[in-house]
C-alpha cells in the first residue's frame, strides 16, 4: 500500500430506496476520495443522506450502483459474510446512542471486537486496558453501561471502536446525545486519535461546532457534496 | 470473556424471565420423568417377559382352572425345555387388607422356567424338600419384615381346607431375589402338593401353566399343538407368549399408556407455547444489540449458533432439573410402591428419551428466534430506535 | 372507580398486542384445567356407576371371609335355609324374591385396544331382574331358562365387540346366542352378561354350587333380622351385607386413586402455568411502562395500575379455564371407558363432568391468574414517573 493510493475511493455512488411504489433517491453519482490520516466531518440537513453514506463506508449497507473501493479493493460487491469479516478487521464504529451491550461491563464491551481475532485471553486483556486508558476511563472498567454517564458510555464506545486497531473510525453523531462540555471532551479525544495515533476518521454531524474539530468539512445537500473548509 | 460469556449474558439478560422459563421446562420434564417411570413399571411384565416363554390358560378366561392331568400331557409336547404350573392362592396375612400375592406351584420346575429368580443353593435344596416351605420375594419379605426361618400363617379368601379352616401354616425357608431390579419380587410361592391335598373343593386342578420352548421359532408350533390337543374338551386352552399375556393384563386396567401420553403431551404443549413465544419476544427485544454485534463483524452463522445455544442451555438446564427431581421422587417412592408397582424406578430408557426430547425442544423453540436474529438487517435495526 | 375501569379496559384491550404470549398463557391454563377435569371426570363417573349399583333393601350373602363374589362358594342347601329367613320379601304368589347367582369370568374383546379383557358371565335365576333397580330390557327378549341364550348389558355392547343382538358368540368351548340387551341405568350390572344359572353351572362344570345369593328385604332395617338368623343357624357360614355396603367396600379404591393422581398432576402443571402467566404479565407491564407512567403522571393512582395488571392476568386465566371446561365437556362428558373392578372383571363407566369439578377447575385457574398477576402488578404500581421519557 502506498500513500498515493487513497484509503477509500467512492465512484459514481448512488443509493435509492423504494418505499411502496415510490422510489426515493438519497444520492446519485457521488465521487469521493478519503486519504489516510484524514478527519472528515460530513454535515447536512436531516434526510440529506449523511448516515446512508456512512453506512456505505462501513459496509453495513450496499449502494444501488457505483463502487466503494477500500485500499484498492471493491467492497460493495462482497458477500455479507465477507463484509462482516472485513468490518471486524478494518472498521471501528461509534454511534449516537453508544449501543453498548447492557449486560456486559465496560471492559467486556471493549473486548467484544477482539473475540473476532485470534488473540489470546491475556493479550486481549492487555489491549482492552490500553484502549480504556486511552479514552481515560480505565477506573470504570467493571461498571455496567447503565452505571455510567452518557459521556462515559461514549468513551467506552470509542475504546471499543479502536481496540482492534482498525484503519477507519466511523462516527455517527457521536455527540448528538451529550451536553456541550462533554461533547467537547469527546470531540477532543477523536481529534487526538487522529493527530497523535494517525486514525482516519469520518464523522457525521449536524452540529457546526462539532465539525470544527475535523480537518475537512463536507456539506451534503440533495445528494451532492459542497466542500466548506480544509484546515490541514 | 469468551463466546460462552456472551451466551450466558444473553440467556440471563432478564434473570427472572430465564428462571421462569426454566421452571416451566423443568415441570414438563418432571412430569415426563415420573409418568415415564410409572408407565415403564406398569409394562414391566411385558419388558421382563422371556421371548421363548409361553403361558397356557383356560380358553374361557385365565381365572378359570384346568385339570391337573393337562400338565402331564403338555410335558410330552416336542420343542419344550421346561414346563411348570401354578395356582392363585388369594392370600392375606393376619387381616384381609394385608394382601399377599401367593402362588401354589410345582417347586423345581417353576425355578427352571424362571431362571431370573435367584435362590441360594442351600435354600433351593430346602425349598424342594420341605412340604410346608414358603419362598418369599425380597420385596415382599421387606414389606412384612419376614426373615428366613419364620413360621407364618397365610389365609386364603378363596380356598378352604377340608377341615373348614382357610389358613395355612408355612415355614419361610427361602428368600428369592432377581437378577435385575425390574423383575418383580413382591410375591410368595409354596408347594402345590401341600395346597392340593388339604383342599376342601376343586382338587386336582391347576390355574395355569408356563413353559419354555427350545427356541423362539418353535413358539407358534408348540402353542398350536397344545391348543389342538385340548380342543373340543370342556376345558380348552389358550397358549400365548408371556409378553402378550402380560400386555393383555395391563390393558385390562384401561388404556394407561394413552392417559399418560395425553398428560405428558399436555405438559409439553404448554411449555412449548410459553417458552416458544417468550424466546421470540426476548430476541426481538435484543434486535439492536444483535445489530451491533453484526456491525462489529460477527458473522450471521455465529449469531444463529449463539442464540440456538441459549435455547439449548435453557432446555438442558430446565430439563435436567426436572428429570433430577423426577428421579429423586421415584427413588423416594420406590420402596412404598414396591408392593403394588414392583420395579418402580427411573429407567435408563426414560432418561435417554428425556434428553432426546430436550434437544428436540431446544431446536423447536430456538430455531425461529435464532433464524430471526440471523436475518436482522443492520440498517433496519438501527432505523427503529 | 371510574379510573379503575378505564385502566382495566386499557389492559384488557391491549391483550391482542401480545397475542403470542397471551395465547400461551391461556393454553397453559387450559391444559392444566383439562388434566384436572379429565381425571375428576373419570373418578366421578366411576364413583357414580358404583354408587348407583347398590340398594339398601337387597341383601347379599357370601361365604364367610370371602369378601367378594369372585372368591365365594355357596352350596344349594344354603339357599334353602335362607329362603325361610325372616325379613325376606315375597312376591304376589308368596315366593321369596331371591336369586342364586354364579359368574364365570370370560374373555371379551375390547373395542378400543382389541385385547381380551375379563367379563362376568352371570348365571341368574328369574327373580334377578326384580333385584336390580331400573332393570329394563332395551332390545330383544329375556333368555329362555335351560337354553344357551344371553342377555347383554349396554355397557358391554359399548366397550366390547361381538355382543350385538342376534349374534352368536363363543365363550370358552360353548356357543351362545344373544337374544336381548338390558340396562340398569348405568350401574355395574350394565357391564355384565347374563344367562340362566342352571345352564352356566352345567356348561362350566360348577355342579350345583353358586357364589352368591341376593334377596329383597321387606325393609332396609330387616337386614339385622336376617343377620341374626344366619348367625344363629349353625349350618350357615355366611357374611350378610346390604348391596349398597357391598359395592361401597369393594370399589372406593379406584376413584380415590384417580383423584390422588389427578390433583397432584394438575397442581404441578399449575406451577408451570403460573410461571407462564407471571412471564406474560411481566412482559405486559414491560411493554406498557411508558403508558403506565403517563397515566400516573396525569394523576392515576398506583393502585389502578396494579389492579389493571392483576385483572388482565385473571381474565387470561379465566379464558383458559373456560376453554378447558368447554373442550373437556364436549369431548369427554358421557364418553365410555372401562377398567378392572373389584370383582376382577371390567366395569364400564361414563366420564362425568360435575359442577363440583368445574368449580375446582375454575378455582385452580383463577389461583394461577391471581398469583401470576400479583407481582407484575406490584411492579406496575411502582413504575417511576420518569419512565414517561423512556424511548
Amino acid at each position: 500500500m502506498t500513500d498515493q493510493q487513497p484509503l477509500y475511493q467512492l465512484r459514481d455512488l448512488s443509493k435509492t430506496y423504494t418505499r411502496g411504489k415510490e422510489s426515493i433517491s438519497i444520492f446519485k453519482g457521488l465521487d469521493m476520495d478519503i486519504q489516510h490520516g484524514d478527519f472528515i466531518a460530513i454535515m447536512g440537513p436531516s434526510g440529506s443522506g449523511k448516515t446512508t453514506l456512512l453506512n456505505q463506508l462501513g459496509g453495513i449497507d450496499s449502494p444501488s450502483s457505483g463502487q466503494v473501493v477500500f485500499e484498492g479493493k471493491r467492497i460493495d460487491n462482497l458477500s455479507q459474510g465477507a463484509l462482516a469479516k472485513w468490518r471486524s478487521r478494518n472498521v471501528g464504529f461509534i454511534f449516537q446512542f453508544y449501543n453498548l451491550m447492557p449486560t456486559l461491563s465496560a471492559a467486556q464491551n471493549v473486548e467484544l471486537p477482539l473475540l473476532l481475532t485470534g488473540l489470546s485471553g491475556g493479550e486481549r486483556k492487555k489491549r482492552v486496558k490500553t484502549a480504556l486508558e486511552i479514552v481515560g476511563i480505565a477506573d470504570r472498567a467493571g461498571h455496567k453501561p447503565r452505571q455510567l454517564s452518557g459521556g462515559q458510555q461514549q468513551r467506552v464506545a470509542i475504546a471499543r471502536a479502536i481496540v482492534a486497531d482498525p484503519k477507519i473510525l466511523l462516527a455517527d453523531e457521536p455527540t448528538g446525545d451529550l451536553d456541550r462540555t462533554t461533547a467537547d471532551e469527546i470531540l477532543g479525544m477523536l481529534q487526538q486519535l487522529n493527530t497523535e495515533l494517525g486514525k482516519t476518521i469520518v464523522m457525521v454531524t449536524h452540529d457546526p461546532s462539532a465539525a470544527k474539530y475535523a480537518k475537512r468539512e463536507l456539506y451534503l445537500d440533495k445528494g451532492e457534496f459542497v466542500e466548506r473548509g480544509n484546515r490541514s | 470473556m469468551n463466546e460462552a460469556t456472551l451466551i450466558r449474558k444473553g440467556l440471563f439478560r432478564k434473570v427472572l424471565r430465564a428462571i421462569l422459563m426454566m421452571v416451566s421446562i423443568s415441570i414438563a420434564f418432571f412430569i415426563f420423568g415420573v409418568l415415564g417411570a410409572v408407565n415403564k413399571a406398569f409394562n414391566a411384565g411385558v419388558d421382563v417377559a422371556a421371548a421363548n416363554r409361553l403361558v397356557i390358560v383356560n380358553a374361557i378366561n385365565f381365572t378359570v382352572s384346568m385339570p391337573y392331568a393337562y400338565f402331564g400331557r403338555v410335558q410330552g409336547v416336542d420343542g419344550i425345555t421346561h414346563v411348570t404350573h401354578a395356582n392363585w392362592f388369594g392370600g392375606y396375612y393376619q387381616q384381609p387388607a394385608n394382601f399377599v400375592q401367593t402362588f401354589a406351584v410345582e417347586p423345581e420346575t417353576y425355578l427352571d422356567v424362571y431362571p431370573e429368580l435367584i435362590l441360594p443353593p442351600e435354600q433351593r435344596e430346602a425349598w424342594i424338600n420341605t412340604r410346608t416351605c414358603l419362598i418369599v420375594g425380597q420385596a415382599l419379605a421387606t414389606q412384612y419384615g419376614w426373615s428366613l426361618g419364620d413360621r407364618i400363617p397365610l389365609n386364603s379368601n378363596i380356598w378352604q381346607q377340608a377341615d373348614g379352616s382357610s389358613d395355612w401354616d408355612f415355614d419361610i425357608c427361602g428368600i428369592f431375589t432377581a437378577e435385575d431390579s425390574s423383575v418383580p419380587t413382591n410375591y410368595a410361592m409354596f408347594h402345590y402338593e401341600y395346597f392340593n391335598e388339604s383342599l376342601a373343593f376343586a382338587r386336582d386342578t391347576i390355574g395355569w401353566m408356563i413353559l419354555t420352548t427350545e427356541d423362539v421359532s418353535l413358539n407358534d408350533q408348540v402353542a398350536d399343538e397344545i391348543d389342538a390337543m385340548f380342543a373340543n374338551s370342556p376345558a380348552e386352552t389358550e397358549t400365548t407368549t408371556e409378553a402378550a399375556f402380560s400386555q393383555a393384563f395391563v390393558e385390562q386396567l384401561g388404556n394407561i399408556n394413552l392417559i399418560l401420553t395425553s398428560v405428558i403431551g399436555a405438559a409439553f404443549a404448554t411449555i412449548l407455547m410459553i417458552v416458544g413465544t417468550t424466546l421470540v419476544l426476548a430476541i426481538n427485544e435484543r434486535t439492536k444489540e444483535i445489530a451491533v454485534l453484526k456491525t462489529l463483524g460477527f458473522q450471521s452463522g455465529r449469531i444463529f449458533r449463539m442464540i440456538l445455544t441459549e435455547s439449548f442451555l435453557l432446555s438442558l438446564i430446565g430439563g435436567a432439573i426436572g428429570l433430577g427431581l423426577a428421579t429423586a421422587l421415584v427413588m423416594a417412592a420406590a420402596e412404598g410402591f414396591q408392593a403394588f408397582l414392583p420395579g418402580f424406578r427411573m429407567p435408563l430408557s426414560v432418561v435417554w428419551q428425556a434428553f432426546a426430547l430436550m434437544i428436540a425442544f431446544a431446536l423447536v423453540t430456538g430455531f425461529f428466534p435464532a433464524f430471526n436474529a440471523m436475518r436482522i438487517r443492520i440498517v433496519e435495526a438501527f432505523g427503529k430506535l | 372507580m371510574k379510573q379503575l375501569f378505564a385502566v382495566i379496559g386499557m389492559n384488557v384491550r391491549s391483550i391482542p398486542q401480545r397475542a403470542g404470549m397471551s395465547i400461551a398463557t391461556i393454553t397453559s391454563v387450559a391444559f392444566m384445567v383439562a388434566v384436572l377435569l379429565g381425571f375428576l371426570a373419570m373418578a366421578n363417573g366411576f364413583e357414580k356407576t358404583i354408587n348407583g349399583s347398590g340398594s339398601d333393601d337387597v341383601a347379599v350373602f357370601l361365604r364367610g371371609g370371602s369378601q367378594a363374589e369372585v372368591n365365594s362358594v355357596l352350596a344349594r342347601e344354603d339357599a334353602r335355609l335362607i329362603e325361610v329367613a325372616p325379613g325376606i320379601a315375597t312376591d304376589e304368589s308368596g315366593d321369596p324374591i331371591m336369586s342364586a347367582e354364579l359368574y364365570v369370568i370370560v374373555d371379551g374383546t375390547k373395542r378400543s385396544s382389541q385385547t381380551e379383557a375379563n367379563l362376568p358371565l352371570r348365571g341368574v335365576q328369574q327373580q334377578a331382574v326384580n333385584l336390580r333397580q331400573n332393570f329394563a330390557l332395551t332390545g330383544g327378549r329375556m333368555f329362555e331358562p335351560g337354553t344357551a341364550e344371553l342377555v347383554v348389558g349396554e355397557g358391554v355392547i359399548r366397550e366390547f365387540e361381538g355382543f350385538d343382538l342376534g349374534q352368536t358368540i363363543r365363550l370358552g368351548s360353548n356357543t351362545w346366542t344373544i337374544v336381548g340387551t338390558f340396562s340398569t341405568g348405568g350401574s355395574v350390572f350394565d357391564s355384565e352378561v347374563w344367562a340362566d344359572l342352571g345352564v352356566v353351572q352345567n356348561l362350566y362344570q360348577r355342579g350345583s354350587s353358586v357364589q352368591s345369593l341376593r334377596a329383597r328385604l321387606t325393609s332396609p332395617d330387616a337386614i339385622e333380622d336376617v343377620r341374626a338368623y344366619v348367625e344363629g343357624e349353625d349350618r350357615l357360614n355366611l357374611d350378610v351385607t346390604s348391596e349398597r355396603e357391598y359395592f361401597a367396600d369393594s370399589a372406593g379404591g379406584i376413584a380415590t386413586l384417580l383423584k390422588f393422581v389427578g390433583w397432584p398432576l394438575s397442581i404441578v402443571m399449575a406451577i408451570g402455568a403460573f410461571a407462564g402467566a407471571w412471564n406474560t404479565m411481566y412482559s405486559s407491564v414491560d411493554s406498557r411502562t411508558r403508558e403506565i407512567a403517563t397515566l400516573r403522571t396525569i394523576g392515576f393512582s398506583g393502585f389502578t395500575a396494579f389492579m389493571g395488571t392483576l385483572i388482565e392476568s385473571l381474565v387470561l386465566a379465566l379464558l383458559g379455564g373456560a376453554l378447558a371446561i368447554l373442550v373437556i365437556y364436549i369431548l369427554f362428558n358421557g364418553n365410555s371407558a372401562s377398567t378392572l373392578g373389584g370383582g376382577f372383571t371390567q366395569i364400564v363407566f361414563s366420564f362425568e363432568v360435575t359442577l363440583g369439578s368445574v368449580i375446582s377447575g375454575l378455582v385452580l385457574a383463577l389461583s394461577v391468574g391471581f398469583l401470576g398477576g400479583i407481582i407484575p402488578g406490584i411492579r406496575a404500581a411502582r413504575v417511576p414517573l420518569l419512565a414517561v421519557h423512556q424511548n
